[in-house]
């Protein structure tokens, strides 16, 4: 499996594969079923380049309500790069150049009266690194909801934060503090802190880059349970590079390879009996 | 990876690198290469137990059918080395489950070599019972099988090694192909069984006095037939691995 740990991501589609890379399936022909009851996200043939480099090609897939996605695959593989387009991020790279169609319940967020702010906020993203503003708990939490006009008056903001705070499984251990910085919690409870600030706004959907690789394991298990009980609400899109964490946390698992969508289907399906080889050779630990 | 005391016997063994030339499944080829160890002496330590068990089976068949008591002590002996592979392969499959999370055909390869030796343990078990057999007999209970019933024995006897024999090295090389073949060939074994029963019953009725030998050669002919279900399950496995 040599070849398909080289030439990852600058070469030109058109005859440039190595022999091995050619099992990837035809362009845009994904194995599995992309379809999904209860879609809240519909992406039909999305291309992403970044300047010259083709980081996406052709990905259609539906993301459902009241599930995880995890979305696996090696480095440079576009899994972020994809989640980015859930919510506009990459329209902050000069170079990018996003094609296709991305509905949000029917509505593309390319229109032109799509308000970015406003999609944003009801597709909610949760970084790698915990980024809470440097203001107090409270503050972080309330910030959404008063931009975003949710709350009338001091005692629904209140509620909100409490709510927020109490769905993101942090409420009892900050309660007491709640006007102390937020960069003054453990990294665990400062990424569970932006978990309330995203649900803080009411989203529909939670994007999540990698958000336990800079956790212990025991705030890794808290945010994982944290992903269990916030499906029942809200879409949930996580990549990972922990498989054994997509194999835990997600109902679905889509695997990318060079900026194709290789693979997409049930997890129980996908880490005993994966169709495609280069998803069996990826998750058994082969290339990547 | 050549089964013990097959040697002579059974076909040319291809090899792991062999296998993929053929695009036949591999244990091998993990970027972390420690891992590629671990699994492949898994799978060669289970593969070996089978050839142990193969040779018990033999050694059995043979001992009852020519009743030689020497043969069949050797296979009660032998018996604690199965029960060792036994031990050590749970151990291994374990220990790559604790260190090396397994995922996908890998996943799939540990769960079911557990099982396969689940099913050589079990096929070794019904060979003890044969020699249990010649080993507990006294001159007054008859159980010796006279010439038409060691004849018998042999026959189902040798149906069986051929299953499970066939069936050990479709697990050798994970060959899917051959492990369907010895499931379409089960048949011949459950039919031969049968005719068997039917001949040492009218035995039993043609003389009623053969009747303590016919009933253990009864429970013989069921072990021999269990060890063909055995060698059946195995092939089983071996589509379990590739994905089939």
């Amino acid at each position: 499996m040599a070849s398909v740990q080289t030439e990852r991501t600058s070469t030109p589609r058109a005859g440039a594969r190595q022999p091995a890379v050619s099992l990837v399936t035809e362009r845009g022909k994904t194995v599995g079923t992309t379809a999904v009851e209860n879609a809240i996200f519909k992406c039909q043939d999305v291309n992403v380049h970044y300047g010259d480099k083709h980081a996406i090609k052709d990905v259609t897939i539906e993301i459902a309500r009241n599930q995880v996605l995890a979305m696996i695959g090696p480095s440079g593989c576009g899994k972020s790069t994809f989640l980015r387009c859930l919510n506009r991020m990459n329209d902050t790279i000069p170079t990018a150049r996003v094609t296709g169609t991305i509905t949000l319940d029917g509505q593309d967020i390319h229109d032109k009266r799509q308000d970015v702010v406003q999609l944003r906020a009801r597709v909610g993203m949760v970084f790698q690194k915990p980024n809470p503003f440097p203001k107090s708990i409270y503050e972080n939490v309330a910030y959404g909801p008063r931009i975003h006009g949710l709350a009338g008056d001091r005692v629904e903001l209140d509620e909100i934060v409490h709510t927020s705070l109490q769905r993101a499984g942090l409420w009892d251990e900050v309660k007491d503090r709640l006007g102390q910085p937020g960069t003054s919690l453990s990294g665990g409870q400062q990424q569970r802190l932006c978990i309330a600030r995203t649900i803080a706004v009411n989203p529909e959907v939670i994007l999540m880059d990698e958000p336990c690789s800079a956790l212990d394991p025991i705030a890794t298990a808290r945010i994982e349970d944290l992903m269990e009980e916030l499906r029942q609400s809200y879409a949930i899109c996580i990549v990972t590079h922990s498989m054994q964490q997509a194999a835990r946390v997600s109902q679905r698992t889509a695997y990318f390879h060079l900026g194709d969508l290789i693979e997409v289907g049930e997890t129980d399906r996908i880490f005993t009996n994966p169709r495609h080889k280069l998803t069996e050779d990826y998750i058994t630990g082969r290339f990547g | 990876m050549a089964i013990v005391g097959l040697e002579s016997k059974s076909a040319p063994q291809a090899s792991l690198a062999d296998s993929e030339a053929q695009g036949l499944p591999m244990l091998e080829g993990h970027t972390a290469r420690a891992f590629d160890g671990d699994l492949s002496a898994l799978h060669v330590h289970a593969v070996e137990m089978g050839g142990l068990v193969l040779d018990q089976v033999q050694l059995a068949v043979a001992s009852y059918a020519d009743w030689i008591r020497m043969q069949a002590q050797l296979v009660l002996d032998r018996e604690r080395q199965i029960d060792a592979y036994d031990r050590a392969i749970e151990e291994e499959s374990l220990q790559v489950i604790a260190r090396r999370q397994p995922m996908a055909s890998d996943l799939r390869a540990v769960f079911a070599i557990d099982k396969v030796v689940t099913q050589l343990e079990r096929a070794g078990d019904e060979a003890k019972k044969l020699a249990l057999v010649v080993l507990t007999d006294s001159e007054t209970r008859g159980f010796k099988p006279g010439y038409a019933m060691a004849r018998d024995a042999r026959q189902l006897g040798r149906l069986v090694t051929q299953s499970l024999r066939a069936a050990l090295d479709a697990f050798d090389r994970l060959d899917a192909d051959a492990a369907s073949l010895v499931l379409r060939q089960d048949q011949e074994i459950d039919g031969e069984y049968a005719a068997t029963l039917r001949r040492i019953m009218t035995r039993a009725l043609e003389d009623p006095r053969l009747i303590h030998g016919v009933i253990e050669a009864a429970f013989v002919m069921r072990s021999l037939e269990r060890i063909g279900d055995h060698a059946r399950n195995v092939a089983r496995q071996v589509l379990f691995i590739v994905g089939h």
